[in-house]
């Protein structure tokens, strides 16, 4: 059976009582906040061209206005007086079959709660934490497609969203360093494993041991060249938690917990986050909210860490070694829900002869279309593709040769776009720009660093 | 008409207790503490969702959109001012309204104006594809009473004997305000807040250009 179909079917299974559950799990997911987002709404329309969706098929069911409408419909017909008075005239309906196939098809196929709707909507509904809160209560009945569910399941299972082994996952990194010795001439150029006490938890998104080992490569460079006190984790180094995009706080709690058991295992100061946006956000700013806990250390993006090691004078790039026109783009999950939006500026600006932002940027920036969890569900791959034009247009009118990307999701996503939309750039995520520009001081002792650099 | 004022009044009271009502119980939804530290200032979030957040150029949505927006505004300045018409007629204090005086002339101003906008906002969703399919009648009914409501409120302006379909335009209004989207009258402040203090805790907001 395929997955449509396995899908199909689970809605075609919903008793009554499956119905009445998930409204009790709607309803628990809905805090004070959501409950006021799904009254606020006068439907103006204005959300439309906001969304990447409906910029590229035009279709009214893309339209943010809309998917918001099937949830407060379902909020109206059973959480108001008015909803159930008037069903008809306020547009309310009742959580059924239909309206749950309806839920699916535009919470997980026509959304990747990217939260551009959110900023331009003209009375302040926070449309994509609606829509996540509606996602959830999906997923908690099990009307989630089974591909992205897979990846939640592999990282609870593995504790890694690619399920690598730890050996593998040791064999990688010792690779990795061998060849960064070599690259950059200093045999004592290290990627520590499990080092106690490391003021640094250098966290990876899995897709860089297994494709793109270049990227941890970069980052390592980085961290050496900063002369880092910095550590990975044998065990718990994921940064990634796709509970984010099946939005259940069960999901995202338990992922979460293993980069925190790391931390305290290792007893470092801060956690750094690679570069991948929905890894940061999930645990920047959901991760203590799903585990009711405030962590005890200091939680950082990798692009943070890289403009602080800059602003101390830990770094120095030459600009004249990149001379491509380049541009940045803007991960939803980095900028828009993180609030990271100068630092890998400021980072650019120092390694790139030639750097131009695209139209519109940072917080306004569009969703390239694989967030969200779009990438791992395959029935959408074809929407996804499509929204994805409205990225790659922006693109193509920088005349950028080379995208630079803090996101593996991200840079998934634009390779492909990269190839539909045959834009002919290169893709690099901020590390890997700021290695090709590091210029390079004689080799030093990581000691040597740590007693010259002030912290 | 004495009977229609307060008629007005009555409607009035109901209208803010329903909304009261409302709001108290969206807020018993509750409140999540919130556990991940802030990177920005909640505070300084709810103050740009407020004020420049609010601005025509501030979204992108108001930027492309410049005669939706100016509908928008001119429309809701027109049901304040014809609030305000509505207050000063209950009062007793309806010279204030005198389009003889610069004031007045300002209120009638606003007045024409509101209601151009709201008759403009109507056209617009049924003329629109995409508008057309998001509405439902609420939609309608909710533009119709409270545009007729502005409308009135400048007849009146001129001649006192618009006053009772004025009064009796009032209570429907009112009567309606918290069972169909009116109810953002309440919700809109609400919702701007919690987005404000949202994006603003995590340092998106003020957004920078």
């Amino acid at each position: 059976m395929s997955e449509t179909d396995a899908l199909e079917a689970r809605l075609a299974a919903l008793t009554d009582e499956d119905l009445s559950r998930g409204l009790d799990l709607f309803r628990a997911k809905l805090g004070g906040a959501e409950a006021a987002y799904l009254q606020t709404c006068v439907r103006c329309g204005l959300c439309a061209d906001a969304c990447h969706y409906h910029r590229t098929d035009h279709e009214l069911a893309s339209i943010p206005a809309h998917k918001l409408a099937q949830v407060a419909a379902v909020f109206r017909a059973h959480f108001t007086a008015a909803g159930r008075l008037a069903p008809g005239l306020t547009g309310a309906r009742r959580f059924d079959r239909d309206m749950a196939r309806a839920w699916v098809e535009a919470l997980f196929g026509r959304c990747s709660l990217c939260g551009r709707c959110s900023l331009n909507c003209t009375t302040g509904i926070h449309i994509a934490a609606v829509l996540k809160a509606a996602r959830g209560t999906l997923t908690e009945m099990g009307l989630i497609p089974a591909d992205l569910l897979q990846v939640v399941t592999t990282s609870l299972e593995t504790g890694n969203n690619m399920g690598i082994s730890r050996d593998d996952w040791i064999e990688t990194v010792q690779w990795i360093e061998e060849e960064m010795q070599q690259d950059v001439g200093d045999p004592a150029a290290r990627i520590p494993v499990d080092k106690q006490g490391a003021r640094v938890l250098f966290t990876v998104n899995p897709r860089e041991p297994k494709f793109f080992p270049l990227c941890l490569q970069a980052s390592a460079t980085v961290l050496n060249a900063a002369g880092e006190d910095w550590t990975v984790a044998g065990e718990g180094w994921d940064l990634t938690n796709y509970g984010l995009f099946s939005a259940s706080p069960a999901h995202g709690g338990a992922i979460a917990a293993n980069l925190m058991a790391s931390m305290d295992r290792l007893g470092c100061g801060t956690l750094v986050i690679g570069e991948c946006g929905h890894g940061f956000a999930a645990a920047r700013w959901e991760a203590a909210e799903w585990l009711q806990k405030r962590p005890g250390f200091r939680i950082v993006s990798f692009l943070e860490l890289m403009e602080e090691y800059f602003q101390q004078g830990r770094l120095r790039v030459d600009p004249a070694k990149i001379t491509e026109r380049a541009t940045l783009h803007d991960p939803c999950n980095t900028v828009r829900h993180g609030g990271i939006v100068e630092p890998q500026r400021a980072i650019l600006r120092r390694c790139l002869a030639d750097f131009v932002e695209m139209t519109p940027n940072r917080a306004e920036n569009f969703c390239c279309g694989g967030g969200g969890g779009q990438l791992s569900m395959s029935r959408y791959r074809q929407k996804r593709l499509q929204s994805g034009g409205v990225k790659a247009e922006q693109i193509r009118r920088t005349g950028a040769r080379l995208v630079v990307a803090p996101c593996h999701n991200c840079i998934d996503q634009l390779m492909e776009l990269n190839r539909e939309y045959k834009l002919g750039v290169v893709i690099k995520t901020v590390a890997e720009v700021v290695a090709d520009a590091l210029v390079r001081t004689p080799a030093q002792t990581l000691e040597e660093h740590h007693g010259t650099v002030a912290r | 008409m004495e009977a229609l004022r307060i008629g007005v009044v009555v409607c009035g009271l109901g209208a803010a207790v329903a909304l009261a009502v409302q709001a108290v119980r969206a807020r018993a939804y509750g409140r999540r503490p919130l556990y991940a530290p802030a990177s920005g200032s909640a505070a300084r979030g709810v103050l740009y969702a407020f004020g420049p957040g609010m601005s025509p150029t501030a979204k992108e949505s108001t930027r492309t959109h410049p005669w939706a927006y100016a509908l928008g505004v001119a429309y809701h300045l027109g049901v304040f001012a014809a609030l305000g018409c509505l207050l000063l007629l209950l009062v007793g204090a309806e010279r204030a309204c005198d389009p003889a005086t610069i004031p007045g002339r300002a209120l009638g101003v606003l007045l024409f104006a509101g209601a151009l906008g709201g008759l403009g906002l109507f056209v617009r969703r049924y003329a629109t594809a995409h508008l057309r399919g998001l509405s439902v009648p609420d939609d309608a009914l909710a533009n119709l009473l409270t545009t007729g409501f502005v409308a009135l409120a400048a007849a009146r302006q001129r001649t006192p004997a618009a006053e009772p379909a004025l009064l009796a335009a009032a209570m429907l209004l009112l009567c309606y305000v918290p069972l169909g989207k009116i109810r953002h009258c309440v919700f809109f402040f609400v919702s701007r807040r919690h987005l404000g203090r949202h994006f603003g805790r995590r340092g998106t907001f003020p957004l920078r250009h």
